[in-house]
């Protein structure tokens, strides 16, 4: 995805927009989404890195797709909102100022709460899909991670991006 | 112009009727309401086809309403875009058959006759068909040779009656695993039969063979070799076919359709004449439209004076299981075995179509084995949990993903019994939800009579008992009353009363002189195998139906 045309997507996108955030019943301040979305991905599959899969662009491309509903995306976002509450509760500190046990402790708390748990699966389900996406779509451009999991892929391969 | 028959869907049920009568010289129309694609347009791209689902319609434009019983026989109303509840198949030329994993099994001579032959059962509509198996075998027979069927005759205590000794393309090749698994039938005195495949073994009736690319069931075939009604029948035909052809309503006057009306996909609406009318836009789809051409002369719906379009709708019951294979307990050339992706797993058991409950004969079904889906985000999904349903990341998950799909695979079984037909499960119009056209959608009312179930474990346990046998771990099997929507007819039954069925044993309305019904909406019942070859040997036997009378008028009309 193009400088370009990353900076209308997010300007346009529900990751565009700042999360508010509240400690208590005050308004503590506000996040950028995507930083938290990027960060938590990694947290959650530092693998993907690993085997040079870029699930951060990945999730930029898919939550533009039409098939993706308003209300998953809310969920997401909202996600956002409520996993650097519950860090603030624990830390007093937002989730990207945590160092990484702290962080995984965060993701330990909220994977208690239906919400968590669901939010969570989301997340590591966009990272799987960009694991396992063809060349086409740009963010898992080595075979590295087809080759971690022993997948011969369907031929033939898509000759353009459909999604 | 006015076509001699005008079709409305391209699947199973339309293009046989389409290809027979193109191509015995008359004027056909087909419209279609989805896009056409071919060979060189399909992929293997999981992320499109099945994750986003390229091939069916989106639910924030096309839904369906659907009603559940709940235990307090209260319904429940779901929204299907709410919910992401969807009952579409395939919307393209040639329908879901793109997309089928081409399981071929025909329904038994009993299966023509289930009151008959097993009696009625409280609380359902079972009937006899005003069809018998060996009128329809000609026409099994036919799909055989000009769609193409592979697979191996052997005895079982089922074979039904085969006009022809062999299929005439052999048996896909198999994966070793398949020589496991007769062993463990062998023990257990179990007949395994090799499935017959809608896919060709090699090349032949202008088709290239089978590529075993590995991922066959919910994407299309880039060689062609999969028995669709796209690959096999209408890109042979000189006919006309407006794709992208949302057709509305149909108009009639007391006897007769006069004229079918579509909207294109910039929402214009257009019209066409013909002397015929084949709707075959799937079950649900069909009695939709009916239930919508309401007129003066058809106030409820065309063809639905007696109240009976929708009715008894009925899907294929049972459910699914499976066992895990890990490495542990097997030999390295078992292992290598294991993991051979491409071929074929063909297996099936149908030893107990039929049973005995303590005195009582009672109808059984086919149980399919076939390995886990190849694709990958379903089998990492769900390793996302341990043992104790906690919720997995980071190096814990990364270690199990790779262990499990690297040194272990998953064989399934599918089981198909009959979903009794009743009175609570049915089609009708949801008039306060419109679709993208601004037309009422369809409002599927679901129940499944409890006999289903019953039935459904008896033969999952049977299953179970050759994964065990075969030395799989993790066991599992769920028979539900979720419907499969890829497995749905019913809504038209054929019959000899016009009171208690819309069409007659030629599937042509009672009502009207010139509309034929040919997706699986006429099946009073299902049988207990996947309905596509029926359909389509069905839809060739009326073929032959229409054609003789668009001739018989022809040479009147020369005389």
């Amino acid at each position: 995805m193009g400088t370009q045309t990353r900076r209308k997507f997010l300007k346009h996108s529900f990751l565009g927009g700042a999360v508010l955030l509240f400690s208590g019943s005050r308004i503590y301040g506000a996040v950028e989404p995507l930083q938290t979305l990027r960060l938590v991905q990694k947290d959650l599959f530092p693998k993907a890195e690993e085997l040079g899969v870029d699930s951060a662009s990945y999730l930029l491309l898919i939550l533009d797709h039409s098939r993706i509903n308003s209300e998953h995306k809310e969920f997401l976002r909202n996600g956002v909102q409520w996993l650097h509450e519950e860090s603030l509760k624990l830390y007093k500190k937002l989730y990207y100022n945590l160092s990484t046990q702290q962080r995984q402790k965060v993701l330990q708390e909220i994977a208690k709460y239906r919400w968590g748990e669901a939010w969570i699966e989301d997340l590591l389900l966009y990272t799987m899909e960009a694991l396992c996406s063809d060349s086409v779509y740009g963010v898992n451009k080595t075979d590295a991670a087809y080759r971690w999991l022993g997948f011969r892929a369907g031929k033939p391969h898509p000759k353009r991006a459909y999604l | 112009m006015i076509y001699d028959i005008c079709i409305i869907g391209s699947g199973a049920g339309g293009a046989p009727v389409a290809y027979e009568l193109s191509r015995a010289g008359f004027r056909v129309l087909v419209l279609e309401k989805g896009k056409e694609y071919r060979e060189e347009d399909f992929n293997k791209d999981e992320l499109a086809v099945s994750r986003r689902e390229l091939f069916t319609p989106d639910l924030k434009e096309e839904q369906h309403v659907i009603y559940e019983l709940d235990a307090n026989k209260e319904r429940k109303r779901y929204l299907g875009s709410e919910y992401g509840w969807s009952f579409w198949n395939g919307s393209m030329v040639g329908g879901s058959s793109n997309l089928m994993s081409g399981y071929f099994h025909r329904m038994k001579p009993n299966d023509f006759k289930p009151l008959s032959q097993y009696g009625k059962i409280e609380g359902a509509n079972v009937v006899d068909w005003p069809l018998s198996y060996e009128e329809l075998e000609p026409y099994y027979e036919k799909v055989e040779h000009v769609v193409g069927v592979s697979g191996e005759v052997v005895l079982h205590s089922f074979l039904e009656p085969r006009g022809s000794a062999k299929f005439p393309y052999p048996k896909l090749a198999e994966s070793a695993v398949t020589k496991w698994f007769d062993r463990a039938c062998l023990w257990l005195g179990f007949e395994s039969i090799p499935t017959p495949r809608a896919i060709l073994s090699q090349a032949g009736l202008g088709r290239e063979s089978c590529s075993y690319s590995n991922f066959c069931g919910s994407y299309g075939c880039a060689t062609g070799a999969k028995g669709s009604a796209r690959a096999a029948l209408l890109q042979k035909c000189d006919l006309t076919l407006i794709t992208e052809a949302f057709v509305y309503k149909l108009e009639s006057d007391a006897t007769k359709v006069t004229k079918a009306h579509y909207y294109d996909a910039t929402f214009k609406s257009h019209e066409v004449s013909a002397k015929i009318f084949v709707l075959a836009a799937q079950a649900i789809e069909s009695s939709r439209l009916l239930l919508n051409s309401k007129n003066h002369f058809f106030p409820h719906g065309l063809a639905n004076n007696e109240d009976q379009v929708g009715k008894n709708l009925i899907f294929s019951a049972g459910g699914v299981g499976e066992g895990r294979f890990g490495f542990e307990r097997l030999s390295s050339k078992e292992q290598e075995e294991l993991m051979q992706v491409g071929l074929f797993f063909n297996r099936s058991l149908q030893q107990w179509y039929e049973y005995k409950d303590g005195k009582q004969q009672r109808k059984g079904g086919t149980i399919d084995f076939l390995f886990e889906h190849q694709n990958l985000v379903p089998r990492i999904q769900r390793i996302f949990y341990d043992a104790d349903g906690n919720i997995l990341w980071g190096d814990a998950l990364a270690q199990k993903i790779q262990k499990e799909l690297t040194s272990s695979r998953v064989l399934s079984f599918e089981v198909f019994n009959d979903w009794l037909p009743t009175d609570e499960c049915f089609v009708s119009i949801e008039e306060s939800v419109q679709d993208k056209y601004g037309v009422p959608v369809g409002a599927i009312y679901l129940y499944s009579h409890p006999h289903d179930l019953a039935v459904g474990e008896f033969l999952a346990q049977k299953a179970t008992q050759v994964l065990e046998k075969m030395g799989a771990s993790e066991i599992r099997y769920s028979i539900s009353s979720s419907p499969p929507p890829n497995l749905v007819a019913g809504g038209c039954r054929f019959g000899d009363d016009p009171k208690k069925s819309v069409l007659d044993k030629n599937c042509k309305a009672h009502a009207l002189e010139n509309l034929y019904v040919t997706d699986a909406s006429f099946m009073p019942t299902g049988g207990s195998v996947p309905y596509t070859w029926t359909i389509y040997a069905n839809a060739f036997r009326v073929a032959d139906i229409i054609r003789q009378k668009l001739e018989l008028e022809k040479s009147l009309f020369f005389s």
